[in-house]
């Protein structure tokens, strides 16, 4: 397992996170997107104890019909949390584009609805005068489970240095509620959809093997020499290889002395 | 002597913001009778500078704002960490701490030893110093250092063999590892240090250290007092602003020496010789 965390000192760490990045912006609103999952549940409830719930604003996207036990999670969540939410069909905006550019590929269609959901997150940002709060853990950012300028997209990450197994362990100390915690998880692109079998490891041994790679810095060698599974390794060495783009800004071409992302390095904090 | 930790969240990059929040917690101090505040690294300006640090750099003895700093220290000392940028070398630009007291500039020290590497880069945006000095503060002989000078432990030994009374380390210390306890698992790297020096240098140690967040790194605040003897005195919440308040006798000092004799058996010419001899042959 990953070490265990201080779950209360990580709250603590993660609320005043979440406020400080606001604040700075002269800004105390925050949205997400809530699916009905963990990683949502535990992100909306740091944003209620760090801003108030009335500061939070969670929106419910689901394609028409589809997961109706998530959007009922969803919903039960925002009244449990008394954050503001709202809910918002998809699929006649999907249905439209795919009737005209037709396609068989789900994982394509899939995408094409997170970044939806991305696009109408944003436009409620300017709506409610809010930050856009990401909730991709560790895990899924080290393997790349997400979709670029869909999900991945955000204006703060609290979550993303907590492997998806630290995240139940917050979930536990911040109360999410055991409907939440105890279903299987999933990116919702396609019904019957979940991680673990996506991803052909379940979330513990996934997150030992990443932590071994990256806290504990190991070689490929020195993990299987540890005692995980060598296919295991291999694979997730090529997830993570696969997705670096994800995790990057796209590279700008160098021309001049100084160049943006280059040698023209400011901090995206700064105040004055 | 009651002296001021200030443990505060400076404004990235907004140095007259700074500067005044600086003022308003002196002008606190005095109220309480303080001798001493110290504030951490790279107060005046915020930490994760990058190519802003050439300009939020001054030159502490001409600069209008320094000037009113320094003029707000009226009855009391104060450590205060900026970049700076002196006439006698122009376009370089130091990590410093200044040693002020009573409306009179008394000391600079640069820092040091600049972490560059994992997720450090002052290197790169920074000019490295070159010396540790103790000097004479109202209260007592002191050695200034900066952050990751403290960490490398000759540096306190230098302070040490110099005499010092109060080792003064200023900090923006980020936290890493939240397997711990009620506080970020670095923090014991420092407070282990401290806590060695004091015992082993019969003197104060005080550690100033931030908080808050910039660019998603949360420094660990922390920050401490240990009296000779490693005895811990007081320590700040290791999330939140805080104005740690601590009185501390320098008879202590006297005290610790007496009893402990590491500073009377002292040898700095035996290590100097040795230091000398590794200098200046490495491949020995």
């Amino acid at each position: 397992m990953p070490p265990k965390i201080n779950a209360p000192f990580v709250e603590r760490v993660l609320v005043t996170f979440i406020r400080d990045e606001l604040g700075r912006c002269g800004c105390r609103k925050a949205l997400l997107g809530l699916s009905g999952g963990l990683d949502s549940a535990v992100c909306a409830t740091l944003a209620a104890r760090a801003l108030g719930p009335r500061n939070v604003f969670g929106l419910i996207m689901p394609y028409g019909a589809a997961f109706p036990r998530d959007v009922l999670d969803a919903k039960a969540l925002a009244k449990r949390l008394g954050i503001r939410h709202e809910t918002v069909d998809i699929a006649p905006q999907i249905d439209l584009y795919f009737a005209a550019h037709p396609t068989s590929n789900r994982l394509q269609r899939g995408n094409k609805m997170a970044r939806e959901r991305m696009s109408i997150l944003y436009d409620y940002s300017v709506r409610e005068g809010g930050f856009v709060l990401g909730t991709s853990n560790k895990t899924e950012l080290l393997v790349g489970y997400g979709t670029v300028y869909g999900d991945l997209a955000c204006a703060i990450n609290p979550m993303g240095d907590l492997y998806k197994t630290q995240v139940r362990q917050l979930a536990v100390h911040l109360g999410v509620p055991v409907a939440i915690r105890r279903k299987a998880p999933t990116a919702g692109l396609w019904p019957g959809q979940t991680d673990e079998g996506e991803l052909g490891l379940t979330y513990e041994e996934l997150d030992r093997i990443l932590e071994s790679l990256v806290e504990g810095r190991k070689t490929r060698r020195q993990a299987i020499a540890a005692g995980h599974d060598a296919a295991a390794v291999g694979r997730v060495l090529r997830m993570i290889k696969a997705s670096d783009f994800k995790r990057t800004l796209p590279p700008i071409a160098k021309l001049t002395t100084r160049t943006v992302g280059h040698d023209f390095l400011y901090p995206r904090d700064r105040e004055a | 002597m009651k002296t001021v930790l200030a443990q505060i969240v400076p404004k990235l990059g907004d140095v007259e913001a700074n500067v005044d929040a600086h003022l308003d917690i002196l002008g606190k101090a005095r109220r309480q009778k303080a001798g001493l505040v110290v504030f951490p690294e790279l107060g005046l300006t915020g930490y994760t500078l990058k190519d802003l640090a050439e300009e939020v750099a001054l030159n502490p003895a001409s600069d209008p704002l320094f000037r009113r700093l320094v003029a707000g220290t009226k009855g009391l000392a104060a450590v205060v960490g900026f970049v700076e940028e002196s006439p006698a070398d122009r376009g370089l630009f130091y990590n410093a701490a200044a040693f002020i007291a009573d409306g009179r500039l008394v000391h600079v020290h640069r820092k040091v030893f600049l972490p560059t590497g994992g997720l450090f880069e002052e290197a790169k945006f920074f000019a490295q110093g070159r010396d540790f000095r103790t000097f004479q503060a109202p209260f007592g002989r002191a050695g200034l250092l900066i952050c990751r000078d403290f960490l490398q432990f000759g540096s306190s030994y230098v302070h040490y063999a110099a005499g010092a009374d109060l080792i003064i380390c200023i900090s923006a210390a980020p936290g890493r590892g939240v397997g711990g306890g009620d506080a970020f698992e670095t923090s014991r790297m420092w407070e282990l240090m401290g806590e060695a020096v004091s015992y082993f240098s019969t003197a104060f140690v005080l550690y100033a250290n931030r908080v808050g967040s910039e660019d998603g790194v949360t420094f660990a605040g922390g920050s401490f007092v240990f009296a000779p003897g490693g005895r811990l005195l007081a320590r700040a919440s290791p999330v939140d602003p805080e104005l740690l308040i601590c009185s501390i006798d320098l008879a202590a000092v006297r005290e610790a020496r007496r009893r402990w004799l590491f500073k009377r058996d002292e040898k700095p010419e035996a290590i100097w010789r040795s230091l000398e001899r590794i200098v200046r042959a490495p491949e020995d």
